[in-house]
């Protein structure tokens, strides 16, 4: 039987020369992670500057937006933005965060840099199937990308691409064609950039963790970006198939999501025999383990940095964890809440509200904990931790919204409103992004050798909360009120006193957004300028903090480190010291 | 480091001080991580597959009229394809055994007669489909019924012979690097694990596809 | 203690003979013109019997530690089941046509 210990094996790998090896083609662990963020900043500004396009639509939609004319002269002839254009930005927006920014930087940014020096190990278990990981990603943002240039340009069904418009083809409307046929692909690649990743993420917490860091030892980032791993190895393969069956559709002439008897645009299509609520089914069935892939890694970051800077052990880090565990379960009984009027069966809608129900508790658990191990703590207010607390403000604020939405009897009502759409940007589209905050405040002075600015974070941190706020909240309210989702202009009488709060919004959306350019010129300003980063500027525990910034090529010199402590022993001062390092010896 | 050839020797296993076996510094499971790897990409897989076939379910469940075309050649050829794919599984437990035992020659002849099993299914299988495809057979359009027949046929049937072929690719690769020493027992394992999980699907769509449309009248 | 990388001969050819069994056990099945409900559990049942086999033995996890099994095996038939769950809207598919036709 084998029940024996057995070693752990160690890559040796020597230190990579040349250009390529060491900068583009890296099997570092370190890079590759740093290649995801920066393939994620890339993907949230590009996403913002169409969100930015979306909104100014919305309040202005006769401007003439400069350059957008002669950027796609079919979708905003004049640089004035058509019905049918709006919806192609709102999709790539939507596509772009949702995928290349929420889940690559989070879990395979941060994930990929800090997870192995966290657990003490050299790498993650599969270099060279790490390398590939980030390159299909990008060859997925390059398909996406490419969306936007195409003669067609992209797609307008939106990030969730429901058919039948998704499955007919070109004749239901531009972008129909070529369009989604890239993001099909680039959709597809992504799931599989994904699927590797995330076994590599397991298998390296399970089998290289050193001597020592048994699994309660461990950081909670390092449980939240296992358990994070576990959801995309489950989720994504259903997204895949899903992918490959709308391909067959508008390709191959299969009818999977496409029934007989459709009329679009008042031709008869000739197809038979499918079903688009399996396409529902199956993109959901994926798409709400996908929203917990996206937050969840930010739980571990957060539930992390508050402890650090409130120089106090995690309140209760075993329940955190089960509850993550928690999470993790309930993501998958709970899809259906996307589908409450989608006319299936009203009793899967019963079903799926009440684990929806469930599920906000352990949610709720973890954010008192959150408060508990802040609450008499000497609080170090660095940005990093600005954006923590942050972070536990607005992701309360949003999933609150989400007790509304989780009952099908208000959900008649409030389903493809503006409230859904606050909601979903107060919990991804802010708290996630404040969890990347403070992950980039946190483990930059690691990354990069360098101390970010602290001011200007603080500036980016008062305008970037305050923003969000004034963005987001109003859409629960003109959300209440009726106010349709992916409509390009409102020109139903009832709801034209509602258009003064899209100019707040817009207004406040594009002064945040260019707040966004401070925290970018602090980023890349402090990589070359910053000043020199000490070995633990933060006085953390954790094993990354045991090592040099940036750290060396094999994390830890070729030494094997040793832990005695968890992660979290702050507070008691020994040797002028309020903290215990994890690999100091015992006693 | 610690050796990826072969099992674990009982030396080898008490000079590991008695780390508990989740407690860092050893592997929980007792298995090489790709090996570990490799499962967890069969989990992926499976669900993958499991989604292809949920949806033919769906849709055969909730559809009219779903043909039973296969006469008794049909079934017959899937049957002969199914013992196939089942005795190249048992030449792939021989190959790992030879392998784990040293035995690179035999190790290498049982990796070549597994490779062998999966042409001969995908060349069975072709045959099968340019028969059918003759008898007007396409994803959106077949002469007996729902047109998704052809669809859901040709997408799961397509599916599992890709990875089949990608099987066959990838065992002789390991079989020639095994052979030249490049690669350890513990990669024709793993190996082994893909093959056998390739059979394992199988197991499912041949009874959901073939069987569950056999002409019986 | 050394465990085996694979069960001994007479285990994998008992399997393999009982997997040939099983198959043609199905097949002879096929063609008993059983209701199609009737039929479908009974094949599926009989296909999972054949995984565990394959899975048991020829994959070696009946000899692999018990918490890897407990890793892979339970999710994955959790999210099988999860996902039965789209049937209830296959079936109600089905009535409606019937109800048109």
């Amino acid at each position: 039987m084998a029940n024996m210990p057995m070693e752990a094996q160690v890559h040796h790998h020597a230190a990579p020369t040349g250009f390529i090896r060491k900068y583009i083609f890296s099997l570092d662990h370190k890079v590759i992670g740093k290649q995801y963020y920066f393939l994620a900043i890339v993907s949230v500004f590009l996403g913002m500057v169409l969100s930015w396009l979306v909104r100014i639509h919305l309040v202005w939609p006769n401007v003439h937006i400069w350059g957008l004319g002669a950027f796609s002269p079919a979708g905003a002839p004049g640089g004035v933005i058509s019905p049918e254009y709006y919806l192609s930005l709102l999709t790539i927006h939507g596509t772009l965060m949702v995928f290349f920014v929420l889940t690559t930087a989070p879990q395979a940014g941060f994930g990929n840099y800090a997870l192995p020096i966290q657990i003490g190990a050299e790498d993650m278990a599969f270099p060279t199937l790490n390398m590939l990981s980030f390159w299909v990603t990008f060859l997925a943002l390059c398909a996406l990308v490419a969306t936007l240039f195409v003669p067609d340009g992209p797609p307008i069904s939106g990030w969730t691409a429901y058919p039948p418009l998704s499955a007919v083809g070109t004749i239901a409307g531009p972008g129909q064609g070529m369009g989604q046929n890239l993001w099909a692909v680039s959709i597809a690649l992504f799931c599989i950039g994904s699927l590797l990743g995330a076994l590599n993420f397991i298998t390296t917490t399970v089998d290289l963790r050193c001597t020592g860091m048994t699994l309660m030892r461990m950081p909670v980032t390092c449980w939240a970006w296992l358990i994070t791993a576990i959801l995309s190895l489950l989720s994504f393969a259903v997204l895949f198939a899903a992918c490959v069956l709308l391909i067959l559709d508008r390709n191959a002439g299969t009818s999977f999501f496409l029934p007989s008897g459709l009329l679009v645009n008042g031709q008869l299509q000739n197809h038979a025999g499918g079903s688009p609520l399996l396409w529902q089914h199956l993109f959901w069935f994926f798409g709400h383990p996908e929203v917990y892939i996206a937050i969840v890694p930010g739980f571990g970051v957060i539930s992390h940095v508050l402890s650090v800077f409130s120089r106090k052990p995690v309140l209760g880090y075993k329940i955190i964890v089960i509850c993550l565990l928690a999470i993790g379960f309930l993501s998958f009984t709970v899809w259906g809440h996307h589908m409450f009027l989608s006319g299936m069966s009203p009793y899967s809608g019963f079903l799926f509200s009440i684990p929806t129900l469930i599920i906000t508790i352990p949610a709720t658990i973890i954010s008192l904990l959150w408060l508990g191990t802040v609450f008499g703590g000497r609080l170090r207010f660095t940005t990093c931790m600005m954006f923590a607390l942050g972070f536990v403000s607005v992701f309360v604020t949003g999933g609150l919204g989400g007790m509304f939405l989780a009952q099908p009897s208000l959900d008649i009502f409030l389903h493809g409103t503006y409230f859904v759409v606050g909601h979903f940007h107060m919990v991804m589209g802010v708290a996630a992004i404040f969890g990347m905050f403070a992950g980039t405040y946190f483990w930059f002075p690691k990354m990069f050798g360098r101390m970010m600015n602290e001011r200007l974070g603080k500036v980016h941190f008062w305008i970037t909360f305050v923003g969000v706020y004034c963005i987001f909240m109003p859409m629960h309210f003109i959300g209440l009120e009726g106010m349709p989702r992916r409509y390009s202009s409102f020109l139903n009488e009832a709801m034209q006193p509602l258009m003064p709060v899209h100019k707040f919004m817009t207004i406040a959306a594009l002064i945040t957004g260019a707040s966004q350019f401070i925290f970018l010129f602090n980023l890349f300003w402090s990589m070359y300028k910053g000043p020199k980063a000490p070995e633990n500027p933060w006085e953390s525990t954790t094993l990354e903090w045991t090592v040099s910034s940036p750290p060396p090529f094999d994390n830890f010199g070729g030494k094997h480190p040793v832990v005695y402590h968890d992660a979290y022993e702050y507070g008691d001062v020994q040797n002028g010291k309020d903290y215990v390092m994890q690999t100091d010896p015992p006693g | 480091m610690s050796s990826l050839d072969g099992p674990v020797s009982a030396a080898a296993v008490h000079d590991a001080h008695d780390i508990p076996s989740w407690g860092g510094g050893s592997l929980p499971y007792a298995v090489p991580s790709k090996k570990l790897g490799m499962w967890l990409f069969i989990v992926s897989d499976a669900i993958t597959f499991s989604a292809v076939i949920f949806a033919y379910g769906y849709l055969r469940l909730a559809a009219a009229a779903w043909p039973r075309p296969f006469e008794t050649p049909s079934i017959v050829n899937a049957t002969v394809m199914t013992f196939v794919l089942l005795s190249s599984s048992v030449a792939m437990v021989l190959a790992v055994r030879a392998s784990s035992l040293g035995k690179v020659s035999g190790a290498v002849g049982w990796l070549v007669a597994t490779a062998l099993g999966g042409v001969i299914f995908d060349v069975l299988h072709i045959r099968e489909w340019l028969g059918l495809i003759g008898e007007g057979v396409r994803p959106f359009h077949n002469p007996w019924g729902t047109p998704m027949f052809g669809a859901a046929f040709f997408t799961m049937t397509g599916l599992h012979m890709l990875h089949v072929t990608i099987g066959v690719v990838y065992l002789l690769v390991i079989a020639v690097g095994f052979g030249r020493r490049k690669f350890s027992a513990a990669d024709v394992e793993v190996s082994g694990l893909y093959w056998h999980f390739v059979d394992l699907v199988w197991m499912f769509i041949f009874p959901l596809v073939y069987l569950l449309s056999a002409k019986t009248a | 203690m050394e465990h085996a990388e694979t069960a001994g001969n007479k285990i994998v050819f008992s399997v393999w003979f009982g997997l040939l069994g099983l198959t043609v056990f199905e097949v002879i099945l096929a063609y008993r013109q059983l209701p199609l409900e009737t039929m479908l559990t009974v094949l599926m049942f009989l296909s999972v019997i054949k995984a565990a086999l394959i899975i048991a033995y020829f994959m070696h996890l009946r000899y692999e530690r018990a918490s890897l099994f407990v890793t892979l095996i339970p999710a994955l038939v959790f999210v099988l089941i999860m996902m039965t769950v789209i049937f209830a809207d296959s079936s109600r598919l089905a009535h409606m046509r019937s109800l048109v036709q």
